[in-house]
């Protein structure tokens, strides 16, 4: 890394994305202009109407008869300026609103009743209720005298109280202004210098890509941090001076410490937007593809943002290292004061590991090669009259785009047709889901896009050593990641332990052979088929052979639809990429996929599919180091066979 | 040839399936200016950009100023000066701004950059402009400015891809003399064009591509001798239209018709 060149790409790109309006009107002007207007236009539409309220009387009446009657009637016709006495009135003149209230008095059956009857909807109502309880609770018979007094005590403090106000909607808020902030900005560092014409010369300059990227990411970092810090002081005035006007009794003091602490995670949610943004612009040709690629992304990051706000979770576990979620909390944690360092430690962590994969991935994007327009010139000058490209089938494998679109229909076809199905019968559905919705799904594809099963799925033999590799490196594969799992993020034992008696019901109505058919053989080929098929192929010619790896995988993990489970089938999914990518076949993956599962089906059989997760650290480090030795002898026959066609 | 001008051995690239440039071998010496002559899709921008180190060549070696592209990339950008005619600017930043940036880039010392820009801006005579932001102004000051910022670290290569694309008859003359005028300093220069007429007034030499390989190669006069036509264009056009034919008549070959007599 040189810190020269990171810096001058850091403050070329500041330099110019500052003098650009539109990141100047999502940066200043909603935090220094909108929100203080928004909350100028609130207090007076308030004030207004409090006092407009304040200085009309409210319309009452009384009903019942004897001497206490007589006497609130009395009392509220003195006060003349708060009560107008209406003379007579029935309960439904409430809800019409002819009158406000109603006070419900004793009567010669029932002496001792005393009622006030509103309309709790209504403000004039609510009012109305509020200054007969007043009224009334002023009122003592004659004669006696006070025993006690009553005053009401608010027992929070006022700093704990504005925290906790604060904390519902701040954090959300100002991770959303974040994610805003990064949002052009990455979008005119990498897409916009692209489509400028300006990248191929900055290319041309004896610059490492990284450092680069670095500084783009930078400059992109302090964009959004400024918009973050700009609209949490902004928000904190602006909220807390409307909850004030609200209820103008009620002293919220700002607990300012808190607030300011809680800029600390502007800055690393600041990095990771802008890393991931930048990742992820680099691949666009220009600002409207770019666009159109980080909206997905954008919304994705919402929905864990909106959920941490919204949802009671706990910043502990997996939830710690879920982006976007886990700011959040930790922004909460910090305002209501209950933050740990540790909790600190993991957030920052996690963020600014997923970051720097981020930057990593941008800088194999960011490649020159990409505004070449490839024109698909034949290689000879004539083909003679005949010739039309049309009548070909088209060959090579299926692109990027149309492997996300296939992603999509699977997986809308899993959660609204399959699941429900598998929910009523689970072997049935599966079975529908696996061979109609994988892999009929992608035969499906191939046909409608005229494409080759062969270019589609990547049929081929694999050599007898990647055989034996993908045997190993499926009794492997499981145990490994089910031992690290179990260190880093335990699941629920129970919830594993329901999935793994729906598999092997244990009053044997369903043999381990058919089981081991269901959930082993079946799943093996038809998701290998979809996904280390078209899916990973397709993704190949965009993000390159190890991007292509790691998303097939996280797009494996996700379409689990399981909290738990995302990671540990995500990893296995890389794996699974790896060995379809390196041998050049889906039959490799496809045998590694079905030892796992069915080894997982056995141990459940022998009543030993917990035995891992109760043996203690000692034995599963054992375990772990055994596992470890026999994947890597299965990785180290996989990658003895010849390299796949077209890779350096 | 010197060692210290621009050397390419087999050069091919390409691109799924695609042949853009197929087996060139050329070389440049300093003091020299090659013109890279083409129609359109011919594989002059794509030979270019592997010579400045942006595309990696399938297969093939390129020397410049003694450093191999492939081996030491960052080296041998730092030893080019590369030009083309899309070229765009910074355009919320001004001239200086991307001048600065660039010589920074490259390495020099503020100072030594604030003296380049002195020097380059009352060579290339970008002086009224250099404080204004670049979206105003117009193509061929533009082309000045992008000029100058090839030109910053002095570098002894000289890539320039149809550096004369949309510029004016005084503007492309300007940068016509500029041109000429350093390589008298030392230069090596590879540039493409498609105007004949161009590359018959500036180059030394110039080389002939087709279908992304070198049809012939030569100074302009002889090839216009060899073929015995009155202007480079003619000869050009001749030449094209000769390998078409042979390439048709290869293909009904190979394609088993019978080729008619």
């Amino acid at each position: 890394m040189n810190g020269t060149h990171v810096l001058l790409t850091l403050g070329k790109e500041l330099r110019e994305t500052l003098r650009d309006r539109r990141t100047l009107m999502v940066m200043v002007l909603f935090p220094v202009v909108v929100y203080p207007m928004l909350s100028l236009v609130m207090t007076q539409v308030m004030t207004e109407r409090e006092k407009t309220q304040e200085a009309r009387p409210s319309q009452v009446a009384v009903m019942g008869a004897g001497p206490v009657v007589e006497e609130i009637r009395r009392r509220l016709s003195a006060d003349s300026k708060t009560f107008v006495l209406v003379p007579v009135a029935v309960p439904a003149d409430v809800e019409t609103g002819h009158v406000d209230a109603i006070v419900d008095g004793p009567t010669a059956d029932v002496p001792a009743r005393l009622s006030v009857l509103y309309d709790a909807s209504r403000d004039e109502s609510r009012r109305a209720e509020q200054r007969l309880s007043k009224l009334l609770g002023e009122m003592l018979p004659e004669g006696c005298t006070p025993r006690f007094t009553v005053e009401g005590k608010d027992l929070a403090s006022g700093a704990k109280l504005g925290g906790y106000v604060l904390s519902k909607a701040l954090p959300a808020l100002i991770i959303l202004m974040v994610l805003l902030g990064a949002f052009y900005p990455a979008i005119d560092v990498t897409a916009g210098e692209r489509e400028r014409g300006t990248l191929e010369t900055l290319l041309a300059a004896p610059v490492r890509r990284f450092d680069l990227l670095l500084g783009k990411v930078l400059a992109v970092t302090t964009l959004a941090v400024l918009t973050g810090l700009l609209n949490l002081l902004s928000m904190s005035i602006t909220v807390l001076h409307a909850l004030h006007l609200a209820a103008p009794e009620a002293v919220l003091p700002v607990p300012w410490t808190r607030v300011i602490a809680t800029s600390l995670v502007v800055f690393p949610s600041g990095f990771l937007f802008a890393a991931t943004f930048v990742a992820i612009g680099s691949m666009a040709r220009g600002f409207k593809e770019a666009q159109n690629l980080l909206m997905p992304v954008y919304v994705l990051t919402l929905v864990p943002t909106l959920a941490a706000a919204v949802g009671d979770l706990d910043l502990r576990g997996m939830v710690a290292l879920v982006p976007g979620m886990n700011v959040t909390l930790l922004a909460r944690e910090i305002i209501l004061g209950r933050a740990t360092i540790g909790q600190v430690l993991a957030v920052l962590g996690s963020t600014l590991v997923i970051g720097a994969v981020a930057v990593g991935f941008a800088t194999r994007f960011y490649q020159s090669e990409h505004f070449i327009e490839v024109r698909a010139r034949p290689r000879r000058l004539l083909r003679g009259p005949f010739y039309r490209a049309s009548d070909s089938p088209r060959t090579g494998a299926p692109t990027a785009g149309e492997a996300m679109a296939l992603y999509g229909v699977g997986f809308a076809l899993l959660y609204f047709a399959f699941i429900p199905l598998q929910k009523r019968d689970l072997v049935t559905g599966l079975m529908l889901s696996q061979w109609g919705g994988l892999l009929g799904l992608a035969v499906l594809f191939a046909r409608v896009t005229r494409r080759r099963l062969a270019d589609v799925f990547g049929l081929s033999w694999p050599t007898g050593g990647a055989v034996v590799g993908a045997v190993l490196v499926g009794l492997s594969g499981g145990i490994v990641l089910t031992v690290l799992t179990e260190w880093v993020m335990p699941p629920p034992r129970q919830a594993m332990e329901e999935l793994r008696r729906a598999l092997l019901p244990q009053d044997g109505s369903r043999t381990l052979a058919e089981a081991i058919l269901a959930f082993a053989i079946t799943p093996a080929l038809c998701e290998e088929a979809f996904f280390r098929g078209p899916i990973l192929r397709g993704l190949r010619g965009r993000l390159g052979a190890t991007g292509a790896i790691v998303v097939t995988g996280a797009l494996f993990g996700l379409f689990h639809i399981d909290v738990w489970r995302i990671v540990p089938t995500g990893l296995l999914g890389v794996l699974l990429s790896f060995l379809a990518w390196r041998t050049g076949s889906l039959v490799p993956a496809i045998i590694a996929h079905g030892v796992n599962n069915a080894l997982v089906l056995v141990l459940t059989a022998k009543g030993a599919d917990q035995s891992i997760e109760v043996m203690g650290r000692r034995p599963q480090a054992a375990v772990l180091a055994g596992g470890c030795a026999v994947l890597a002898l299965g990785l180290l026959l996989i990658t003895r066979g010849p390299r796949p066609q077209g890779e350096v | 040839m010197s060692d210290l001008g621009i050397t390419a051995h087999g050069l091919t690239k390409t691109f799924g399936g695609v042949c853009a440039v197929d087996g060139l071998s050329l070389s440049v010496a300093p003091g020299e200016i090659y013109g890279l002559l083409g129609p359109n899709g011919a594989g002059k921008t794509t030979a270019l950009r592997m010579f400045a180190g942006l595309l990696r060549p399938t297969e093939g070696r390129i020397r410049v100023a003694g450093v191999d592209v492939a081996a030491a990339p960052n080296a041998a950008k730092a030893r080019i000066g590369f030009l083309t005619g899309s070229t765009g600017l910074y355009a919320r930043l001004s001239p200086r701004e991307t001048l600065m940036f660039f010589g920074r880039l490259h390495g020099l010392p503020r100072a030594r950059v604030a003296e380049r820009i002195a020097e380059l801006s009352r060579l290339l005579e970008i002086e009224p402009y250099l404080d204004r932001r670049a979206e105003g102004l117009s193509t061929g000051e533009k082309q000045r400015v992008s000029l100058a910022r090839a030109l910053m670290p002095d570098p002894p290569i000289l890539i320039l891809d149809e550096p004369t694309n949309g510029l004016d008859v005084v503007a492309s003359r300007f940068l016509r003399a500029l041109i000429r005028a350093e390589a008298a300093r030392g230069k090596a220069i590879i540039f493409s064009t498609h105007y004949l007429a161009e590359a018959e007034l500036m180059c030394d030499r110039v080389g002939l591509l087709f279908q992304g390989r070198l049809l012939r190669e030569g100074v302009p006069r002889a090839l216009r001798d060899e073929v015995g036509a009155p202007s480079l264009e003619e000869a050009f056009l001749l030449l094209v239209a000769d390998e078409e034919a042979r390439l048709v008549a290869a293909d009904a070959a190979s394609s088993g018709t019978a080729t008619p007599p």
